[in-house]
């Protein structure tokens, strides 16, 4: 991906930490934010992006990171609903053109990836690869089950 | 009219009364079985014991044939999914979000969601001068660009006795109802205003301070 | 553009780097000291055009930094760096010299223009200036020389070319607290707001000024 992009990475958790060191180290501006200062020492000693504590659920938290300004935005935190809500925001609120958000329910991402939410679920993603590792090796043959209908 | 409410606490109990109260049937979700328990003996509710963000428990919960869904849990996010849920998937008519953040009440707006932000009221309540009982401030409306403001009319107010075209209100002030003796009156330029009145005020910001005055003669 | 060097003075290194690799694409050369007294031994050394300066940093105040390297460097433009919800003692640092302001986070691009605009700014001539935005980066100018009594001449051009943006009252209004005219600055600060409600600078500097505490820093606006 591009570097120097400006990046705002919510929740400092495995996910986004791992993402911010990645990201800082590329070379872009990244900036976490955390409701929980102590989250911010899952970031690595040579990050050189900002930090922000804050609920990114108020938006007056969102426009001291400056959301405005945001190239990319990566909703990372544990609870799905706060990561729809910043993403929803992010886009339509902040006009930030690209904005990704990790749900973990299913049939959550589905409803949401109707309205045009770009969401990363990590349970279907999990599903494929383990799908993928497994199908039996015959030549361009994708997994005999879609993992929407291996989760229902 | 069945109404699904979302939520915990004091405010999700009173609201399933008022609710009940008015003849309409009731679900509520909850996430806390011990509450849920004390609900389904107090009231005449069904409770659904879980997240009430999730599509399954809305689904178990029967969404798809409420009329309204109300989402007052004390997180925004939660109630913004829960809203949106229940549109998007369950087609309900009605929906309205609890936000305790009071900028989230014009973001969810944004979202498309309705929001109501009691915090805001509530500062607003207070914020607004409220002279000796007589002023009260009702509900910000349209964003706050009007203010809807309740005053009554005592003996000495100059309002009092004179018909409503008389009065120098001035533009962009509208007295919409009159309470009197229990009764809710639309007044017209000919009515004459009474000590005891209560008025119903509409006016733009701009013009609060003179309409006010105009009626009760007071001055800053 | 000028090819004078930009000067980074920050105690956080990533504040350092962030803002390095930003200027980067401007193909400027920067150098960066971890605080004041590195920074003014640099400047002694070396003709800076522009200073990025972070008034909060361990040891040497930045005021007292800011102070300083106008006497060995009049004529560099300090830009300076703020964090959210502290509180900047920017009248002192409008004192001298220094008017533009940028706060943490900021993003690449954000320091680009910033920079850019101080620099084309340091060309722009008084018989040149026709419209509100070249009155107004002029009045800047004189601020950036300590030429207050020029700075509102021309801010008061820039606010008669265009009465309906808020910056200028603003501008004006602290320009006039810096000299004493407290009322005369409200009265600035409230139009500033009458134009625009949601002008957050305004509304920081009013709050100061009438004394309301949230926190004291005059806000002289991006």
């Amino acid at each position: 991906m591009a570097s120097d992009l400006y990046i705002i990475v919510i929740g400092c958790g495995r996910l986004g930490s791992y993402l911010a060191n990645q990201l800082s180290s590329a070379g872009n501006a990244v900036v976490v934010v955390d409701w929980n200062e102590r989250a911010f020492s899952n970031l690595s000693p040579e990050f050189s992006g900002f930090r922000i504590e804050g609920d990114a659920v108020e938006s007056a938290v969102l426009r001291q990171a400056k959301l405005d300004k945001a190239d990319l935005v990566l909703a990372t935190t544990r609870k799905d609903n706060v990561n729809l809500m910043v993403a929803q925001v992010a886009k339509v609120v902040f006009s930030v053109p690209r904005v990704l958000a990790r749900v973990f329910n299913p049939k959550r991402e589905e409803i949401y990836r109707r309205l045009g939410v770009e969401t990363i679920c990590p349970t279907t993603v999990a599903a494929e690869v383990f799908l993928r590792a497994t199908a039996p090796p015959s030549a361009g043959v994708s997994a005999g089950v879609s993992p929407a209908e291996a989760l229902r | 009219m069945t109404v699904l409410i979302v939520g915990g606490g004091r405010p999700l109990y009173f609201l399933c009364r008022t609710f009940l109260a008015k003849g309409h049937n009731v679900i509520v979700i909850n996430d806390d079985a011990e509450e849920c328990t004390q609900l389904a003996r107090r009231l005449k509710v069904t409770v659904i014991c879980g997240d009430g963000s999730d599509p399954a428990t809305l689904e178990e919960a029967g969404a798809a044939g409420a009329d309204a869904v109300l989402a007052v849990t004390s997180r925004d996010q939660d109630n913004l999914a829960i809203c949106q849920l229940s549109v998007l998937q369950y087609e309900v008519p009605r929906t309205l979000a609890l936000v305790n953040d009071p900028d989230n009440e014009d973001v969810f707006r944004q979202l498309g969601v309705g929001a109501f932000a009691p915090t805001r009221l509530f500062a607003s309540l207070i914020e607004q001068r409220t002279a000796a009982d007589a002023i009260t401030n009702l509900l910000p409306v349209a964003d706050g660009k009007v203010n809807v403001t309740e005053v009554k009319l005592s003996g000495d107010s100059p309002a009092a006795g004179r018909a409503l075209r008389d009065l120098e209100l001035p533009a962009n002030a509208l007295i919409a109802v009159i309470l009197r003796n229990g009764d809710a009156v639309v007044p017209h330029g000919d009515t004459v205003l009474r000590t005891g009145d209560r008025l119903v005020l509409l006016t733009l910001p701009e013009n609060h301070g003179p309409a006010l005055r105009a009626i009760t003669g007071e001055t800053d | 553009m000028e090819a004078k060097p930009i000067l980074i003075v920050d105690d956080e290194k990533n504040i350092r780097l962030t803002l390095a690799r930003a200027l980067e694409a401007l193909e400027l050369e920067t150098d960066a000291a971890i605080n004041g007294e590195e920074a003014l031994a640099k400047v002694a050394e070396k003709d800076y055009g522009v200073m990025l300066l972070d008034l909060k940093m361990p040891g040497m105040d930045g005021l007292e930094v800011l102070r300083r390297i106008r006497d060995i460097r009049p004529d560099i433009t300090v830009i300076i760096i703020t964090a959210h919800g502290t509180i900047e003692s920017a009248v002192d640092a409008m004192k001298h010299g220094a008017v533009d302001f940028i706060q943490k986070p900021f993003a690449p691009k954000e320091i680009r223009e910033l920079v850019r605009k101080v620099l084309d700014r340091d060309a722009l001539q008084a018989e040149h200036a026709r419209d509100y935005h070249a009155h107004l980066e002029l009045a800047k100018k004189c601020i950036n020389q300590r030429q207050f009594d020029a700075a509102r001449e021309h801010v008061r051009q820039a606010i008669a070319a265009d009465s309906t943006k808020p910056e200028g009252f603003n501008l004006l209004g602290v320009l006039l607290e810096m000299g004493g005219e407290k009322l005369e600055a409200q009265k600035d600060y409230r139009a500033a707001l009458a134009l625009d409600p949601t002008y957050k600078p305004a509304n920081e500097n009013l709050d100061r000024s009438v004394g309301i505490k949230r926190n004291s820093k005059i806000n002289l606006g991006e």
